[in-house]
């Protein structure tokens, strides 16, 4: 086994009996102390990781794919731990569950049999939801929601594993010869992981359980779970069904309703959090028009614009859980807010516009490589689509901003508390540093395109 | 120290943001980034300058600056009326809450204006726009207290925003048809390579949005509800003639794909809205808003009429003279807290902004020595191969002289509340910022003579079109028209003492009637009031149609939004429904 391959099994088995350890001796300081240094150090692994392209057991396999994944949700972990330090009714219990589902992504992200994203799956929506049901202010409402649309997908998937054994003799993640047994496994998987990932129709309950939540744990949920359920639906539609037409015209529809769907919907929201339920899944749809290309370039502007809104999305709640604290959840609530703390005002403005598409932050950089790359495979329309939906997204986009920069008479200053301060910081710097220096992360994409592209056949 | 310059003005605007408590250092800083991008600005050297920015899939995009003097002159006015701008809100903006939100945004938009000013291709171009619709609405939005202000910062952003789109989509075919989004690539391409309709067609309608002009002028007026000085260096020297600028910039370009007479028609509808607009308007900053629509569409016309250096200098002088009417309209604003023409008078208290002020009506007028008079003698010579437009644009030029001293004389009359309005106790930052600009309006007029040779001959995508030139007839037609102007406006404003409101019929029946001319300018006017009356009808449909859309799009959002505000087993049906449907097709 690989020295790196290596030292990242042993991180993370690490990382869970930290955890074990120090839940059992509600230690909640050095339990935070080592999930961030843990953490930090998985990530740093991963980066090294890249280069590798191993499989392991015929079952999980480690390569740029796998690598730009792992960073991701390490770090998205990393800060989601952070934020519910300072906001989470039992730390313990959550870092615990949270580093079960960080196992359960990595399996996923690195899979390289349907099983391993079966399990890995199932890793990470049950830890979720117990993660939902330790908030004590919260009733049992969102996370039952959540359980029962996820044990929904799972069977569906269970059903589409099935239907793709039955047509193919085998559970590898390999590219196979259509036929109508497919087809439907292919709108099977594209149902179920769409839950996950938030692909309209079948992520309509995202809002109800976002806006139920904490905000550290919809952080999680947006920020991190989805991702995975991104990786999982790139890894299925474009290794298993390249060849299907059917799939991936499904993928395309999907995208512009998704898009449509989550953009004019947040339009008319006031509560904060519904609008950025919302808008996150207008996300997924920029997301799939680049999976609906089947080009390398589609797949490697995908990941960056992946990444890029785990960052955004984390940085946003992190100051939505701060405003939460002062029982702060609407739109109007906003109001004065640059006043109060500068760093939250500027931050949550250029979390925004990012998300709507401003210059020099990821945002940008993610859309128009998306559009570019749907020009380029002839998918103009999606694009034209695509870019409409931009424009609409501006127009809430910008209320935010105007509500944090209207002036309101006896505002008094309250700070973000450093952890949440430094969340916000590292999105923010991530958001600016890739959306001016973007060719590394764009690198990192393309090592992960290439290899997914590379498996299967042109 | 290109980059410094523009990342300058963006430090000083997140200083002034992060600054915690002391409002006072926001201001000092505002002055302090502006100032020192304009002392930095001699040490600009000209060429271009790029670096790379993302390459994906073997486009490799990259962030190009270019100076050629026809930059430098939008970069100089920027930074001039940048400073003079912020040293005019020293006293304008009061209220110390409003501080640093204020700079900020101006601070912000400068520095995405400077970008603008210098962008060598489209991408550039295309981010610093973005940054303008982006600050603009901020800005326009600032007394967002006001439920006008948000509506029109909301009107504003939604027709800015159909240009963005038009500019991408003109981007994309660019990209498509030459392979490259550089400005000097695409020129010369677009020589020899024939260019789609639709990029030319998508380009003019970026360029009219951001321009103000036919059918998209409507949002300029509005605009008006933000802060002076956000008026004077947005909505008449810098951020509207965006348009203008980059039809100067692509003038080649536009030449080639005969869209010419698409800027020149749309140019020259926008004139007449905007000359009948400003005669018929008694708001003080709406009259100065229809006419820089109007101005703004001489140049476009001289543009499509090939007359593109005349349009430059234009560019150049107009945009000193209307700064400091604004500057001055916004100190009689906060003199006698009236804002209609009608309401607003001694003007005469206070001798400095008195004697400033003249010296713009008599530039914007078009009287010698003053930069308007150069730049409405030079715009005619331009044009004066035809004979309709030579006309056309010297009608315009008495109109303009007409409403700019019924603007000007209306504000002198002494009204009843003469003790109550304090011109003289103003604010000596204003004040001051509106002499040195009065100044400027004088001494800019000799820039004329070497302008031609300097800005458009240095400028290679200005050298095709019509030289600079100005004829004795030129300047004597000018003067006609400016004094004609003059007179009918004196007659009407000064010895019949009409209102700004009374209808021109009434006229009429003055004792006056005999002056032939008085009447036929009266049944003139009359006329072009009802003309306006219908073309404000139109716009007002127009801003309606564009509500309703608004409105459609939120209404199809409340409906969805019932749709799954819901409980459990809705989720589960949508999600069955929407996997069957699915399935039923992958069968079918």
């Amino acid at each position: 086994m690989n020295t790196y391959a290596l030292t990242f099994v042993v991180l993370l088995a690490l990382l869970l009996l930290c955890n074990l350890l120090m839940t059992l001796l509600r230690r909640r300081g050095p339990q935070l102390a080592f999930n961030v240094a843990l953490l930090a150090l998985l990530a740093a692994n991963a980066y090294l990781l890249q280069t590798d392209s191993t499989t392991y057991f015929g079952m999980v396999s480690v390569n740029p794919f796998s690598a730009f994944f792992f960073i991701a949700i390490t770090s998205g972990i990393l800060l989601a731990n952070l934020l519910a330090y300072k906001y989470s009714d039992d730390y313990c219990a959550f870092s615990l569950l949270a580093s079960f589902a960080l196992f359960g992504g990595c399996l996923v992200v690195a899979a390289n049999s349907l099983i391993a994203i079966f399990i890995g799956l199932e890793s990470v929506s049950l830890p979720s939801t117990f993660i939902m049901l330790s908030s004590k202010k919260r009733g049992l409402e969102p996370a039952m929601k959540f359980f029962i649309m996820a044990s929904i997908a799972t069977a569906v998937t269970s059903f589409a594993i099935a239907l793709v054994y039955g047509a193919s003799g085998t559970l590898a993640l390999e590219p196979h010869q259509q036929g109508l047994l497919l087809s439907l496994a292919a709108v099977l998987f594209i149902a179920s992981l769409g839950v996950e990932a938030a692909v309209f129709p079948f992520s309509v309950f995202i809002p109800d359980v976002y806006q139920g939540s904490d905000a550290h744990v919809v952080s999680l949920l947006g920020g991190v779970n989805k991702s995975i359920g991104m990786a999982a639906l790139i890894q299925v539609s474009v290794i298993l069904f390249i060849s299907s037409e059917f799939a991936f015209t499904a993928i395309a529809v999907l995208a512009a309703i998704t898009m449509l769907f989550g953009n004019l919907i947040a339009l008319s929201q006031k509560s904060l959090k519904r609008m950025l339920a919302y808008s996150s899944i207008a996300q997924v749809g920029y997301v799939l028009v680049g999976i609906a290309t089947k080009s390398q370039l589609g797949i490697e502007a995908s990941l960056f614009q992946i990444f890029a809104h785990a960052f955004l999305f984390i940085g946003a709640l992190g100051i939505l859980a701060w405003l939460e604290k002062s029982d702060r959840k609407d739109l109007d609530d906003l109001v004065g807010l640059y006043k109060e703390d500068g760093l939250a005002a500027g931050a949550l403005s250029i979390f925004v516009l990012s998300m709507a598409g401003l210059p020099f932050t990821t945002g940008f950089i993610g859309k128009f490589t998306i559009f570019l790359s749907a020009v380029s495979a002839g998918l103009s329309w999606l694009a034209v689509i695509g870019v409409g939906c931009s424009i609409i997204s501006l127009l809430y986009y910008v209320r935010i901003v105007m509500a944090v920069f209207t002036d309101k008479l006896g505002k008094k200053r309250s700070e973000l508390d450093p952890a949440t301060a430094i969340v916000v910081a590292v999105c923010l710097g991530i958001t600016i540093a890739f959306g001016i220096f973007p060719q590394p992360l764009l690198g990192m994409a393309s090592g992960g395109a290439a290899y997914i592209m590379a498996l299967v056949p042109h | 120290m290109i980059p410094i310059i523009i990342i300058l003005p963006l430090l000083a605007a997140l200083a002034a943001m992060a600054l915690a408590g002391d409002y006072k250092t926001a201001k000092y800083l505002a002055m302090a980034g502006s100032l020192g991008s304009l002392l930095l600005f001699p040490l600009v050297s000209s060429g271009t300058f790029s670096f790379a920015w993302l390459g994906v899939g073997g486009t490799a995009l990259g962030i190009t600056t270019m100076v050629t003097p026809l930059n430098s002159m939008l970069m100089l006015i920027v930074l001039v009326l940048g400073a003079l701008a912020m040293l005019y809100s020293w006293g304008f903006i009061e209220l110390p809450s409003e501080q640093k939100r204020f700079y900020f945004g101006m601070l912000a938009f400068e520095a995405a204006m400077l970008a603008f000013a210098m962008a060598g291709n489209f991408i550039t171009l295309f981010i610093a726009w973005e940054f303008l619709s982006v600050t603009s609405y901020l800005l326009i939005g600032f007394w967002n207290g006001k439920s006008k202000a948000n509506a029109a910062a909301r009107k504003a952003v939604t027709i800015i925003l159909i240009g963005d789109l038009a500019l991408l989509g003109a981007m994309a075919i660019f990209l498509n048809a030459f392979g490259t989004l550089e400005f000097g690539a695409i020129i010369s391409a677009a020589q020899s390579t024939r260019i789609p309709l639709s990029a030319m067609v998508l380009l003019v309608v970026a360029i009219l949005t951001k321009s103000a002009q036919f059918p998209f002028g409507e949002w300029l007026t509005d605009a008006m509800e933000g802060p002076t000085p956000v008026s004077a260096l947005l909505h008449s020297s810098t951020m509207v003639k965006a348009g203008v600028f980059v039809a100067a910039i692509m003038f080649p370009v536009l030449a080639a794909g005969g869209a010419l007479w698409m800027i020149f028609v749309a140019g020259a509808i926008t004139a007449v809205i905007g000359a009948v607009g400003a005669i018929g308007e008694n708001q003080i900053k709406r009259v100065l808003a229809y006419s820089t629509m109007q101005e703004m569409g001489l140049m476009l016309m001289a543009i499509g009429a090939n007359a593109v250096a005349a349009a430059v200098y234009f560019f150049f002088a107009q945009s000193f003279y209307k700064a400091l009417l604004f500057f001055s309209a916004g100190i009689s604003i906060k003199a006698t807290g009236k804002e209609n023409l009608d309401e607003i008078g001694w003007l005469t208290q206070n001798r400095l902004v008195y004697i400033s002020t003249i010296f713009g009506v008599l530039a914007m007028a078009g009287f010698v020595p003053f930069d308007g008079f150069f730049a409405n003698a030079g715009l005619a010579a331009g044009v004066r191969n035809n004979l309709l437009v030579y006309a056309f644009v010297s009608l315009v030029g008495l109109t303009t002289s007409f409403y700019t001293f019924r603007w000007f004389i209306l504000q002198t009359k002494k009204t009843d509340e003469g003790s109550a309005i304090e011109y003289a106790g103003q604010p000596k930052s204003m004040v001051y910022s509106l002499v040195v600009l009065a100044i400027a309006a004088l001494v800019f007029g000799a820039a004329f003579f070497w302008f031609g040779g300097f800005i458009t001959g240095g400028t290679p995508s200005l050298v095709t079109g019509v030289p600079l030139t100005m004829g004795a007839e030129d300047a004597a037609v000018t003067t006609a028209a400016a004094a004609a102007g003059f007179f009918i406006g004196y007659v009407v404003y000064a010895r019949m003492k009409k209102t700004a409101a009374a209808p021109g019929r009434s006229m009429l029946k003055q004792t006056y009637v005999a002056d032939a001319l008085n009447a036929a300018y009266a049944y003139a006017t009359a006329f072009m009031m009802t003309l306006g009356e219908g073309i404000a009808y139109f716009d007002d449909a127009l801003s309606d149609s564009l509500d309703k859309v608004g409105r459609f799009a939120a209404d199809t959002g409340n409906v969805a939004k019932r749709l799954v505000h819901g409980e459990i087993n809705i989720y589960i049906i949508i999600f069955a429904a929407g996997m069957l449907l699915l399935l039923s097709l992958a069968i079918a």
